[in-house]
């Protein structure tokens, strides 16, 4: 059967070849079931750790809302997530809050809360600068998150899609970016080929996918992500990297999971217009693919976000990934 | 009716009463003309006039005056919806508040997208040397109508003209006789005549941001600044033009007769004195509550309903008309400015278009600018304000000696 046979080709090759193993073809149906594996070992870690708390315990969340009132909120330790005090206080504060800031930390609105703190909701139109960049931040690196998760799905079955990484959000740089390794010499995309990523992508944002986030370590992460040589490369780098010295950060959204240091955006229904402004090819099959996107809640004229997308097609200046050829 | 000789004389129509019956009679006495008469196409032409009886409400009044003839109040007068073909021009949220820094990057962009698409120089369109004929159609103009203004002749008349103030036409693109008579609107036009060509045409160039994407993107393949109108001339194909010709003033002559085009003033919901010239009621002589009314509206015997199209009150005005034959008394070259003999279809301020009049008896016996005015090329300019040799040219001594 032909399945088993091309298994049992790509176990071999992958056991047995010097050369970089980026040249492996992953069909269509392999991503399928990579995620479907993935999202077993993260389902399995999450209600491993969800166990580990042994008793609800209470703490007092201290919510500063509009004109800075304060509200006391009972929540349980370990479990509730600002989203839940967002859930106690309106629905329009539930709906529109991107992120949190939890003792002046900026916190996953879907992370728990693990002691008493004082809380702040942060919406899509802060007043305060310095919290409208930590929210923009957060919404280009969520959109670079969500660009990987679309174009992992996007090629034809024989072309074989390997995410490497995304560099740390830049909005100066005019666009969000994901490197992603085809097995394409050349390729160069027609406008129509742009269009048909983002309406992707547009169809995969209406489906109000939250972002789940998940602290796990570096061993499990190693095991989730094995079919994936780059991220199997980083892992090691980003869990040194951290507190502990062995967790590595991961977020799932929808089916996608994937390895991310900072906190996203609470909800994909938060991303509204999008339109990917270029790919560029850079050294050796890596193609860089550049977007530029706005919150649902802010709307600008098409003459604008123009503007905004002819700046996006301009090579990001942001680190390239390097190649390392085992 | 058949006379000796076989020919069949019409009573050429007066213009404008009758819609497509025209262009048949026109045929038929072409025919009848060229071909040799003989009795079997004189018989022949009875039968085309008889079937073509049922289009022609005129040509049975003349024939048979038992019947009354209802015209202009039982037709459809306006419609004010856009056609459902026409993309959405205007965006329908409002922009969230940009900052003024922000908002002043974007005027700087606009200005340098399209300032280096302004009039072309004669010298960079590929304009074909073409030659006019007097079967030849030009296009028109859009222009707007800024008001009224005297003139008086040598002998101390006055005549009223109106000022029309050609805006920045500039032509979109040219769609050729046999494309055009596959849309819609050309099948339409061309069924029984031969196709012509179509020049689309805008005016008054305005900012991208007010408009939506789709009708942003008519104007992007030439690369011009989105116009606030647009507007279809037909034209024959040797009067075509490429796209970003500006039309100007001087795309018209003084003493030429224009035909121009508009909506008529808007008077809202009038009565049926106002509407339809009613008599009404005496003043006094003791009538009461009848002075201004309609009175009967039916005869209460034959079919004993009010008939479709009965004058009653109701919205006047808001129509589009043409009003022909205008004669052009003076023509500002610098301003773009022509002053038009009479009055135009339309309030103060309102858009009009301005075609050459297809009046038989004043249309061009010389050639006009064709296809359009282009500023000669060594630089002498047609003088600035042209006057009709009639017209007393104000700030002149009023006794020549």
């Amino acid at each position: 059967m032909a399945v088993t046979r091309f298994q049992f080709l790509s176990t071999f090759s992958r056991q047995f070849s010097s050369i970089s193993n980026a040249h492996i073809v992953q069909p269509k149906l392999r991503i399928e079931e990579i995620r479907g594996k993935r999202i077993s070992i993260f389902d399995k870690e999450y209600k491993r750790q969800q166990s580990l708390i042994p008793r609800l315990e209470k703490i007092e969340v201290a919510y500063e809302g509009f004109d800075n009132e304060t509200t006391t909120l009972v929540m349980n330790k370990g479990v509730s997530t600002p989203y839940n005090c967002a859930q106690h206080i309106s629905e329009h504060v539930m709906k529109n809050s991107v992120v949190a800031e939890v003792n002046g930390e900026i916190w996953d609105l879907h992370r728990p809360i693990p002691s008493d703190c004082t809380l702040k909701l942060l919406s899509m139109k802060p007043e305060d600068q310095h919290q409208a960049s930590l929210v923009n931040k957060t919404f280009w690196r969520s959109c670079s998150y969500l660009l990987g998760a679309v174009v992992e799905g996007s090629f034809q079955d024989d072309i074989s899609v390997t995410l490497h990484s995304f560099p740390p959000a830049n909005v100066r740089s005019g666009s969000f970016v994901y490197d992603v390794q085809l097995s394409l010499d050349d390729w160069v995309p027609s406008l129509n080929d742009f269009r048909q990523i983002a309406a992707t992508f547009q169809k995969f944002v209406r489906q109000n996918h939250t972002f789940q986030r998940l602290d796990i370590d570096s061993s499990v992460a190693l095991k989730m992500f094995e079919d994936n040589v780059f991220k199997a490369d980083q892992i090691p780098h980003i869990a040194t990297k951290s507190s502990s010295g062995n967790t590595v950060t991961v977020y799932r959204c929808g089916d996608h999971i994937d390895i991310s240091r900072g906190p996203m955006i609470a909800s994909t229904s938060l991303v509204g217009r999008c339109s990917i402004a270029a790919v560029h090819r850079l050294d050796s099959r890596i193609y860089r693919f550049q977007g530029v996107a706005l919150p649902s809640e802010i709307y600008i004229n098409h003459f604008a976000f123009g503007i905004l997308e002819t700046r996006a097609r301009k090579l990001n200046p942001a680190r390239t990934p390097e190649l390392k050829s085992n | 009716m058949p006379n000796s000789a076989g020919h069949v004389k019409f009573v050429m129509p007066p213009i404008g009463s009758i819609g497509s019956g025209l262009a048949s009679y026109r045929d038929l006495t072409r025919t009848l003309t060229d071909e040799k008469s003989t009795l079997y196409s004189a018989l022949s032409a009875i039968v085309y006039m008889l079937q073509s009886l049922n289009r022609s409400p005129f040509l049975l009044g003349f024939l048979s005056n038992h019947e009354q003839v209802r015209n202009m109040s039982r037709v459809k007068r306006r419609n004010t919806h856009p056609g459902y073909w026409l993309s959405l021009k205007n965006v329908q949220k409002k922009d969230d508040k940009i900052s003024a820094d922000n908002l002043r990057f974007m005027r700087e962009v606009i200005q340098d997208k399209y300032k280096n698409k302004s009039p072309l120089k004669v010298s960079e369109l590929q304009i074909e040397k073409t030659e006019w004929d007097p079967k030849t159609k030009r296009s028109g103009v859009i222009a707007r109508n800024i008001g009224r203004q005297q003139m008086w002749d040598k002998d101390g008349n006055k005549i009223v003209c109106t000022v029309l103030h050609v805006l920045d036409n500039h032509v979109i693109r040219y769609i050729p006789p046999e494309e055009y008579v596959k849309t819609s609107r050309g099948a339409i036009h061309f069924k029984n005549k031969t196709p012509l060509g179509c020049l689309v045409v805008g005016a008054e160039a305005t900012n991208p941001e007010k408009f939506t994407r789709q009708y942003c993107n008519l104007f992007a393949e030439v690369g011009l600044m989105p116009k606030k109108t647009l507007s279809r001339f037909i034209i024959t194909p040797n009067a075509a033009l490429p796209p970003c010709t500006p039309i100007t003033a001087g795309h018209f002559l003084v003493g030429q007769a224009v035909d121009v085009y508009g909506k008529t003033v808007d008077h809202g919901f009038q009565g049926v004195v106002k509407r339809w010239g009613f008599k009404g009621g005496p003043a006094s002589h003791g009538a009461t509550k009848f002075h201004r009314r309609g009175g009967t509206i039916g005869t209460g015997r034959d079919k004993a309903r009010v008939w479709p199209g009965t004058k009653m009150p109701g919205h006047m005005g808001s129509e589009r008309r043409y009003n022909r034959g205008l004669m052009i008394m003076r023509i500002n070259m610098k301003y773009n400015v022509i002053y038009v003999k009479g009055t135009v279809p339309g309030a103060t301020n309102s858009i009009v278009r301005i075609f050459d009049t297809l009046l038989p008896l004043r249309k061009f016996k010389e050639a006009p600018p064709h296809p359009t005015y282009f500023p000669p090329e060594d630089g002498t300019q047609k003088e600035e304000d042209i006057w009709d040799s009639r017209l007393h040219v104000f700030g002149s001594p009023s006794i020549s000696v």
